[in-house]
């Protein structure tokens, strides 16, 4: 089962009583206004054909109405209450007691929820398509449910706040692993370079007594006249420690550089544990939060719920020098560090300098794709050039220190930028 | 589509019994003057049903032409203009020498105009109205004879005063038909 889609509960949803209100719908407030104004000119100007344009009005609105219910029962859930950006879901949405009344159902969405087309409610039951269009904790919205009467003068109207759907972010594409030339030894997918019981051909050696015999290589025993042995790669995984930046949030909602940001921690977690990696992972926001590395289709959940936690509630560090006072389980040393960043944070950038400093690998990904906006006079351009440059200052800075950056515009897949260095393993340097 | 299919209809319904309740065009500053608010209502209430409802996002972060404009629409969403199309185009109406088949016309017109705004501004199928065809086909049939009953000369003597009468009953049975439904 795809733990996805898995309910909180475990059970359907409870359907809760709610009392609608009644009113005079529009259409019969309309109705009343051409009969009243039919009827007062056909006194005032004694012309009965005014009466007769009142009279289908009259008619309609002196008809007998059905039972008005006292309460409904209502129940709406949505069919995974975890969802990527931009994949569709459906509200699962059923009305009971609404009696003879025709039911019209509303999603008034919040922010970054699109509905889709509205069904109708057949039965008493109806799926409202939706998706989310961009990563975080979001509420659905408000449905508000219009019940009319058969004559449709009656209007009476429940709103419903809708439940909070946890959005992912949409991971990027990628196929690729940079791997580092110094592993830590415990049993992976990575051929190191220490010899060991992996699958990778290293070389020959001779024999000695206490070597398994299924490995001999009869070939070359029998050119040079002794008992020679293929020796394999060990293989190891590593530690991965991802840093997503998600102190910037500038430019078009949606693919600002935290989105970017996110979209490549998500890619990252899930191409590394896909190969028995263990990663971690540090969200830098108003504070760090942050998940020592760990296995598994569950550790990716977990790093994926790190990524939505509000930071008023879950921070632990204070931004000032907070990555580098993480302990040791979550920042293992030896690990590869990859940071999701656009560089817009100054206390960020001197961490990162920090880190390689203390002799991590660190591997920066950046992320910006966007650019202070304002008027395009002589002044605003010259700013906007001084921030460029700036911004190039503080890049060629870090490649100076032999921390290697690459630009992700957030389209392509990740593959790409980081080709240099997944062609061969990325060399550790103390 | 729907939707818009009955906004369409709407504003012609409009234009149309804005049209034929002011001709034959009379001279005079309150024909005028209705004729005027019977064109605005006409054309707001057609504007209200092609704006929908009000956008949900915040109005705090929009430049002030945007935000005039959204509280111009907001205006247009909140007043009823479909009432004051109706209240002008039957003044105007009124202003005229008796014509009761025109009347008539009108009646049965803005009848049609008011079920296409409910359409239009509740998004339904024209099948919802299925239920109410009984009472309407009633009503329009009322109003034939209303105009029947004032076509007919005022002295046309025990004649005219028998299918008064008869109009009277008719009137009568056909609502008592039409009640219990």
């Amino acid at each position: 089962m795809d733990p996805r889609r898995a309910q909180p509960t475990g059970t359907a949803p409870q359907a809760s009583q709610v009392r609608p209100v009644w009113s005079l719908s529009a259409h019969a407030a309309r109705l009343i206004t051409l009969a009243l104004t039919g009827l007062i000119i056909a006194v005032i100007t004694r012309r009965p054909e005014f009466v007769g344009v009142a009279a289908p009005a009259v008619l309609l609105l002196t008809a007998r109405r059905p039972e008005r219910p006292e309460r409904i029962g209502v129940s709406a859930s949505p069919s995974a209450m975890r969802l990527s950006e931009d994949e569709q879901a459906d509200l699962q949405v059923t009305v009971t007691g609404y009696g003879d009344h025709s039911v019209d159902l509303i999603v008034h969405p919040r922010f970054a929820v699109v509905p889709g087309a509205a069904g109708g409610l057949g039965d008493g039951a109806s799926s409202l398509p939706f998706h989310i269009g961009r990563s975080g904790r979001r509420s659905l919205g408000v449905l508000e449910i219009m019940l009319r009467d058969r004559w449709r003068l009656i209007e009476g109207r429940v709103t419903v706040e809708l439940p909070t759907v946890d959005c992912y972010p949409r991971p990027a594409a990628q196929q690729t692993r940079v791997v580092l030339s110094r592993l830590p030894s415990r049993l992976g997918d990575h051929p190191s370079r220490s010899s060991g019981e992996g699958m990778e051909f290293t070389g020959v050696r001779e024999f000695v007594p206490g070597d398994r015999q299924r490995r001999i290589n009869w070939p070359a025993t029998t050119r040079r006249g002794r008992l020679q042995l293929n020796t394999f790669a060990a293989e190891r995984t590593q530690n991965v420690v991802i840093i997503a930046d998600a102190s910037s949030d500038v430019g078009e909602p949606g693919s600002t550089p935290l989105d970017l940001a996110f979209r490549g921690s998500a890619a990252a977690a899930h191409a590394y544990l896909a190969v028995r990696d263990r990663v971690g992972l540090v969200v830098y926001q108003r504070s760090v939060r942050w998940i020592a590395p760990g296995l598994g289709a569950r550790h990716y959940y977990r790093l994926m719920d790190l990524m939505l936690a509000d930071p008023r509630v879950t921070g632990r560090l204070s931004l000032a020098g907070g990555i580098t006072r993480l302990p040791r389980a979550a920042l293992p040393s030896g690990s590869l560090i990859l940071v999701f960043s656009p560089l817009l944070d100054r206390r960020l950038v001197e961490t990162v300098r920090d880190l390689r400093e203390r002799g991590f690998s660190i591997l920066i990904i950046d992320v910006l794709n966007a650019e202070p906006s304002g008027r395009t006079d002589g002044l605003s351009s010259l700013a906007r050039r001084i921030w460029r440059m700036e911004q190039e200052a503080i890049r060629f800075s870090l490649r100076e220190l032999g921390i290697p950056l690459v630009r992700w515009d957030g389209v392509q897949s990740l593959d790409e930028p980081l080709a240099p260095y997944t062609r061969r393993v990325m060399v550790s340097r103390r | 589509m729907t939707a818009a299919r009955s906004a369409s209809a709407a504003g012609l319904l409009a234009a149309a019994c804005v049209a034929w309740s002011a001709i034959p065009l009379t001279a005079g500053g309150a024909g005028t003057a209705l004729l005027a608010a019977a064109i605005a209502c006409a054309v707001l209430s057609a504007a209200r049903l092609a704006l929908g409802a009000s956008p949900a996002e915040p109005v705090a972060f929009l430049n002030p032409v945007v935000r005039a404009g959204r509280t111009l629409a907001d205006l247009a969403r909140v007043l009823p203009w479909a009432e004051g199309t109706v209240v002008a185009v039957l003044v105007l109406e009124a202003l005229h020498r008796s014509r009761p088949w025109h009347t008539g016309l009108l009646g049965a017109a803005l009848l049609a105009y008011l079920f296409a705004t409910h359409l239009a501004e509740t998004r339904a199928r024209p099948s919802v109205l299925r239920p109410q065809a009984p009472l309407i086909a009633a009503g329009v049939g009322l109003l034939a004879l209303a105009v029947g009953a004032a076509t007919l000369p005022a002295g046309t003597g025990s004649t005219g005063a028998l299918i008064a009468v008869l109009a009277a009953l008719a009137a009568i049975v056909v609502a008592g038909l039409a009640l219990p439904l």
